[in-house]
């Protein structure tokens, strides 16, 4: 019985120790850190923050009005422009394709020539002449080799190598014309008296002329740079 | 003897505590719940000492026991963002004064109890001394 109380009572006073040690190092930590002052502070601060919030939200807010009914605005002039727009896209399209610079595709004629064995090879004076005339003839879309010709295209020849260029790319026998445009007026263009093809023909070369109702020339591939327009 | 171990004790620890290095403020939140639920301890084991059924095996599992759940119970708030230390303080707050109501009644009962003997005791000596008297 002693002995129980004893170790109770010191069990207690060491209970109290450390408790107390606990409490006092607490105090001093909210002592030294003024855990009030801190709360205030902070609480006022966020109050004012928040204030600060507020009006800037309201002056966010007015502005994202004003921006949608700006954008309103816009959507309804554009739905009275898109008539012009549209207007607009087609003639840009349509430049386009009169460029060069899109896959067209409709009726017309392929001309494939190659050079006779016996005699001097086609020129580029030749090709020149053919392109030229077809031109004349009202040609839409022209293209030699899958070069397409557009306005600064240039056939020339390479005397050096011993062949042809078109748009500074390098041909090969056979060269193959590929026309858009009305068949009949691009065949004549080309046959009979003073037809480049008769011409060739008569010169012992291989010159085919086949009709086709749906040819595809394929667009540019190069860019097209302007340096000195101004 | 109790009290002397006690106020030993609350001595030694001020002293201890005063000299201790500070801690960091953050874990302070956690020392607080761990310093109530150590008191509510030490009143239950004052109150069960007082009702003569005082264990030291419970009252130790007690003491570190109740201060770590409380902790615990204050991290897993604050990862949750419930304020689960206001239930631990609300149960160690009120067992306190259940413990604390226990030892003061058993104080009053003693020293009124105390009372009454000396005004039976008085009684019983003036009833002695009339006897005497009347004898005389």
């Amino acid at each position: 019985m002693k002995k129980g109380k004893i170790a109770m009572t010191i069990t207690i006073g060491i209970a109290c120790f450390a408790l107390v040690t606990v409490m006092m190092m607490q105090f001093k930590v909210v002592n030294e850190t003024d855990i009030t002052a801190i709360e205030e502070m902070q609480e006022s601060e966020l109050k004012t923050e928040l204030a600060n919030w507020k009006s800037r939200y309201e002056e966010i807010d007015a502005q994202y009005q004003e921006v949608t009914q700006r954008i309103e605005e816009y959507k309804n002039d554009e739905e009275s422009n898109s008539e012009a727009s549209q207007l607009v896209q087609e003639e840009l399209e349509q430049t386009n394709t009169l460029l060069g610079l899109t896959d067209v595709h409709g009726e017309g004629i392929v001309i494939t020539l190659k050079s006779g064995e016996n005699t001097a090879a086609i020129s580029a004076d030749d090709l020149l002449i053919i392109v030229n005339a077809l031109k004349f003839a009202g040609a839409e879309a022209i293209s030699i080799n899958d070069q397409r010709i557009i306005n600064t295209t240039d056939i020339v020849y390479i005397t050096s190598g011993d062949f042809i260029k078109v748009n500074g790319q390098r041909i090969l026998e056979p060269y193959v014309i590929k026309v858009i445009g009305n068949q009949s007026h691009m065949e004549s263009a080309v046959t009979g008296t003073g037809g480049k093809v008769d011409e060739l023909q008569a010169l012992d070369h291989t010159v085919t002329i086949e009709k086709d109702n749906d040819i595809t020339i394929g667009k540019y591939d190069g860019e097209i740079e302007t340096r000195y327009i101004e | 003897m109790i009290f002397i171990a006690i106020l030993i004790g609350c001595i030694l620890g001020a002293i201890l505590g005063l000299n201790a290095p500070m801690i960091s403020y953050t874990y302070s939140s956690y020392l607080a719940i761990a310093i109530i639920a150590a008191l509510d301890s030490v009143f239950g084991g004052i109150a069960s000492i007082i009702k003569k059924n005082f264990d030291l095996k419970i009252f130790i599992s007690g003491f570190f026991g109740n201060a770590i759940l409380a902790i615990l119970l204050t991290i897993l708030g604050q990862k949750l963002n419930v304020d689960i230390y206001l239930a631990a303080i609300v149960v160690f707050v009120w067992r306190m004064f259940m413990n604390l109501g226990t030892i003061r009644r058993y104080y009053v009962e003693k020293w009124s109890d105390m009372i009454k003997e000396k005004a039976t005791a008085k009684k019983a000596k003036e009833n002695t001394d009339k006897e005497k008297s009347e004898k005389a």
